[in-house]
């Protein structure tokens, strides 16, 4: 994979908690990188910290300049008073005209299979429902990258995969460098195509492990991933 | 089509029946028109008020000061309220303004725009003091305690500034608008029919209480403000009517 993201001695410290001290992480391009990691580790702030929500006290990010961003937040974000529709053509630029935000929303609406919810309020829908829409809304515009923080989490193991499913079918349609941060390492077999592991705060990279086999084709039960998944689980129980 | 008469309109109807019930048992005690009239007296008389040629000017005089008040205050309510729920430092310099316009009493109101007004402004000016506080510290309530969430939301996805406001904030605050507007116009009727009491214009509600005072006209009183009460009923009608046709995303 040739690395064209990169963080280079990254420091930040919240008061006197140390959070990244002379940290170092690259990514490639359109793929997915899942970063794993107990709680308090750095993992949400480094998101924040790529998507200029968070400032950093120190470092250097090559090749992020001029990038446009997507967040998938853990919590989906909708806004109550505006429908699925809605929702999704609120991040659509106003540059673009009326007919075109119209096309791309319900192109967008039909790939998470949201045809007969597109009038509904989010009040209205499930919570894999809602994530789905929050994951349309992440690719409703043309970003480079998409942040992804734990989307996945509280929902049950049918809906994680569902969820998994509509996620990468609308991912390989439209590839974007993915950046996904879970607890799960399930979910981040099944979707990543790098998984690192960060140790407690000051964050350090502890393995990272790549998985060739596409996502979405992947069997957990197969010998080669559950030893992968034993590996990554014997790293996190040293933490 | 829903039942109206549902468990709550029975036990509505019959707190209504216990007020009429009181009234006339103190219209028996006191057995004098002068002090309190029959309940049913009082009826015949605003039936009688409905069918005199000026009441639609007098009552629509009043309802249009407090549309004009409510409308005014409500803009400037609406726009300071922003200001103050996204400034600190705004919030800070108009809250001992708000606080000094909530104590002051409201005869000490009505007796300087007596002097600085003609008499049909006194009760709009007077709506407007009253009414104008409720609507911005609502409004500001409201900014502030907008999901941070949502407009951190709006602005990663570089959404402008305008489309925030008008998609995020407005939206999220059209509760404590609504329930800014009905405190207001809850006391701002009050506030304009003692304006007119005092102020005595022409055409107003108040003036003909007043009016009616003046001759022991008790059952007069009492029937205007009974009109009184049936203006600021239907008035908070429409706002919860708004409220239902506007916050149609909560189920």
């Amino acid at each position: 994979m040739k690395m064209s993201l990169q963080i280079r001695d990254l420091c930040k410290a919240f008061n006197d908690v140390v959070v990244f001290k002379d940290f170092n992480i690259s990514f490639s391009n359109d793929t997915i990188t899942c970063l794993l990691g107990p709680s308090g580790c750095g993992k949400t702030t480094l998101l924040n910290i790529l998507g200029n929500i968070v400032l950093p006290d120190k470092g250097t990010l090559v090749g992020f300049d001029n990038k446009l961003f997507s967040y998938v937040f853990q919590d989906p974000r909708l806004l109550p008073w505006k429908t699925v529709r809605d929702n999704i053509e609120f991040v659509l630029s106003r540059d673009l005209p009326v007919s075109e935000r119209k096309k791309q929303t319900d192109r967008l609406i039909r790939q998470v299979e949201l045809e007969g919810f597109a009038g509904y309020y989010p009040s209205q829908l499930s919570g894999g429902m809602r994530q789905r829409v929050s994951i349309a809304r992440a690719f409703a515009i043309p970003s480079d990258i998409i942040l992804m923080d734990e989307p996945l989490k509280g929902l049950d193991v049918a809906l994680k995969q569902n969820l998994i499913k509509w996620f990468l079918h609308i991912w390989k349609a439209d590839r974007r460098t993915v950046i996904f941060v879970t607890h799960d390492v399930d979910e981040a077999l099944l979707l990543g195509d790098r998984i690192i592991v960060l140790s407690q705060a000051p964050a350090q990279i502890l393995t990272q492990v790549e998985i060739a086999e596409p996502a979405g084709n992947r069997n957990p039960e197969k010998e080669l991933l559950k030893n992968t998944k034993q590996a990554i689980i014997d790293v996190l129980g040293k933490i | 089509m829903k039942n109206f008469f549902t468990k709550t309109r029975y036990i509505q109807l019959a707190s209504v029946v216990v007020m009429l019930v009181c009234w006339k048992l103190l219209a028996v005690h006191f057995n004098s028109p002068f002090i309190i009239p029959h309940p049913e007296d009082t009826f015949m008389t605003v039936l009688s008020l409905f069918t005199e040629p000026d009441f639609l000017m007098v009552a629509g005089s009043t309802v249009l000061r407090g549309i004009t008040g409510f409308l005014v205050s409500g803009i400037l309510g609406l726009a300071t309220g922003i200001l103050a729920g996204l400034s600190p430092g705004f919030n800070a310099f108009i809250t001992p303004m708000l606080v000094t316009v909530r104590s002051i009493p409201v005869i000490s109101l009505i007796l300087l725009a007596l002097i600085w007004f003609n008499p049909g402004l006194v009760p709009v000016f007077i709506a407007f003091l009253t009414m104008f506080p409720f609507i911005c510290t609502n409004v500001s309530d409201g900014i502030k305690s907008v999901d941070r969430g949502l407009v951190e939301m709006a602005k990663f996805y570089r959404v402008d500034n305008r489309r925030i406001i008008a998609g995020v904030y407005l939206p999220a605050i059209v509760p404590f608008i609504i329930s800014g507007a009905s405190s207001a116009m809850g006391i701002g009727w009050r506030a304009i029919i003692i304006g007119e009491v005092l102020s005595q214009p022409r055409y107003g509600i108040g003036t003909h209480m007043q009016n009616a005072q003046t001759f022991l006209n008790v059952d007069a009183v009492i029937a205007w403000t009974l009109i009184a009460v049936l203006i600021s009923f239907a008035f908070e009608k429409i706002i919860r009517w708004a409220e239902h046709k506007i916050v149609t995303w909560v189920i």
